[in-house]
């Protein structure tokens, strides 16, 4: 596997490493139910 | 806090230019389609397959799913924003310079100047005119989502900006070229390379236009029809973000079997069929919005729309996937299995929630009452089964064509000449006419809805029916 090769697999690594980020602060005790309000407010948009 | 004056004119010109836009590309579908059966039919130079076909496909894609993003977008970000668009101006020159920019295209189209690359075959002035085209557009949905007065973004916010930064830079880094006259030019990538940047652009093509844009309509235009809520909206986001890393990656699953890195195709094998989940997340977060709501999909013509279409958005990500691994692909590629599976995509998937979009906005942005929901309703079933008819015959036809070209004799020679299995489609072919023709059908009574609608429609103010459409 040539340097070309490691660098397109480390940013598909580095891709991961953010979706995971991404996934836990999602569905963080914080975050949790105030993801949920937009859903709601989006009804009463008009 | 007072409700703004959105812009509604703005969606209505939107509107009726993807209309007129896409029964050109329904219209020349139709007579590429009889081109394959009698091609005395051909009458060259400006009106053959060669030519037809691209012009087909661009008025399909950027001249009706396109022409329904711009009206869509513009609706859907105002009020999702709680503010005016950005620029009226901006959106104006936009609408204009959109149908300058597919005239510009179909007419360089029908005289044979084409780049060769497939959903990229406009050569480079035209390019440019493209590009001009959905800056502005950017710009004013971009800057309109900065002035926000919502402070939390809703999903479909968060799929049409996706679908806006990804076509940006998916065709810029495929329009690359270096022209040699007014009218010609070179990719400036070689070889396999040329053909990995090609589909890289036009598997995400996919993604950045006949997806992410849907989604964002099935998230906006469902819970507003249903009347209730999606069923999670975490679940939407996590879909979002896990479509946009994995997306990116599939685009060589066009290119198996061919000189391209092995590891690559791999690679993109891999993705592809990882990209099921988040596909099917979205379609799960659909089915699951109905929880208690199944009922409307009897009684609300709007539902049936929307819930096909996520229906078929699910089995496309379900059959593409399949297609993308070695083996099937090996069997299939290059066979009429192919359009069938991007017909579903297109007249089951994307159609279907871009004329759901339109029935939800035509009559609250004209104050009128639909015409005739008997009417929809007849275009829904008209189109549901052109389509089918549509792809199961070419999907018949692919698996008997790549029979026939893998038959060998004992002796390791072809069973069948090239002729014999062209000549074995036809009946497949006019089947897929029949096909084309419905789904014509039905978007004609579509558009005679829309005008008795648009003319002479009961005043929503003064009508006793609630206006979401129910039957």
């Amino acid at each position: 596997m040539d340097l070309g090769s490691i660098l397109y697999l480390g940013v598909t690594f580095g891709l991961f490493v953010i979706f995971a980020w991404i996934v836990i602060k999602t569905y963080s005790r914080k975050n949790r139910d105030r993801n949920e309000e937009a859903k709601y407010r989006m009804l009463d948009d008009d | 806090m007072d409700t703004p004056q959105y812009n509604t004119d703005i969606v209505r010109s939107f509107i009726l230019w993807s209309v007129i836009w896409g029964l050109v590309a329904i219209v020349v579908g139709l007579v590429v389609s009889v081109q394959m059966t009698n091609p005395e039919l051909n009458f060259p130079p400006y009106f053959t397959f060669g030519r037809l076909r691209p012009l087909h496909t661009n008025a399909g894609i950027y001249g009706w799913a396109v022409g329904v993003i711009f009206a869509t977008f513009y609706y859907i970000v105002q009020r999702l924003c709680k503010v005016r668009i950005w620029s009226d101006k901006l959106a104006t020159f936009q609408l204009w310079f959109f149908n300058a920019t597919i005239i510009a295209a179909a007419i360089s189209l029908l005289l044979g100047f084409n780049t060769s690359k497939e959903y990229h075959e406009l050569e480079w002035p035209v390019d440019i005119m493209v590009v001009v085209l959905w800056v502005a557009f950017a710009i004013n949905i971009i800057m309109t989502i900065i002035k926000r007065q919502e402070e939390q973004m809703y999903i479909s916010l968060w799929y049409m900006m996706a679908a806006i930064i990804g076509v940006a830079i998916l065709y810029l880094v495929n329009a690359a070229e270096v022209p040699v006259s007014l009218f010609k030019s070179y990719s400036i990538y070689a070889g396999t390379n040329d053909a990995n940047v090609q589909w890289w652009f036009g598997h995400n093509a996919v993604a950045m236009v006949l997806t992410a844009p849907p989604l964002a309509m099935f998230y906006y235009f469902l819970p507003k029809t249903t009347g209730v809520p999606i069923y999670s909206h975490k679940i939407s986001i996590i879909s979002f973000w896990s479509l946009i890393f994995m997306y990116l990656w599939t685009g060589t699953h066009h290119l198996l079997w061919t000189p391209v890195p092995d590891w690559i195709q791999t690679l993109a094998m891999a993705f592809s069929l990882m990209l099921i989940a988040p596909s099917w997340g979205s379609v799960i977060n659909g089915y699951l919005s109905m929880k208690g709501q199944w009922h409307q999909m009897r009684d609300n013509y709007l539902v049936k729309f929307l819930i096909i279409g996520i229906t078929f958005y699910g089995l496309q990500t379900l059959q593409g996937p399949m297609q993308a691994i070695r083996s099937f692909s090996a069997f299939i590629h290059y066979t009429d299995w192919v359009p069938a599976h991007i017909h579903m995509g297109t007249m089951g998937w994307v159609s279907m929630i871009a004329f759901a979009s339109i029935y939800y906005l035509v009559p609250r942005i004209y104050g009128k009452e639909l015409y005739s929901i008997q009417l929809a309703n007849l275009h829904f079933w008209l189109i549901l089964i052109g389509q089918l008819i549509w792809s199961i015959s070419l999907w018949i036809a692919g698996v008997l064509q790549a029979g026939m070209w893998n038959a060998m004799n004992p002796d390791g020679s072809l069973t069948y000449t090239f002729m014999e299995t062209m000549v074995e489609m036809y009946p497949y072919w006019w089947a897929r006419t029949i096909g084309g023709v419905i789904f014509l059908a039905g978007v004609l009574v579509f558009v005679f809805n829309l005008i008795k609608t648009i003319r002479g429609g009961e005043s929503l103010v003064s009508s006793a029916v609630p206006v979401e459409g129910r039957a």
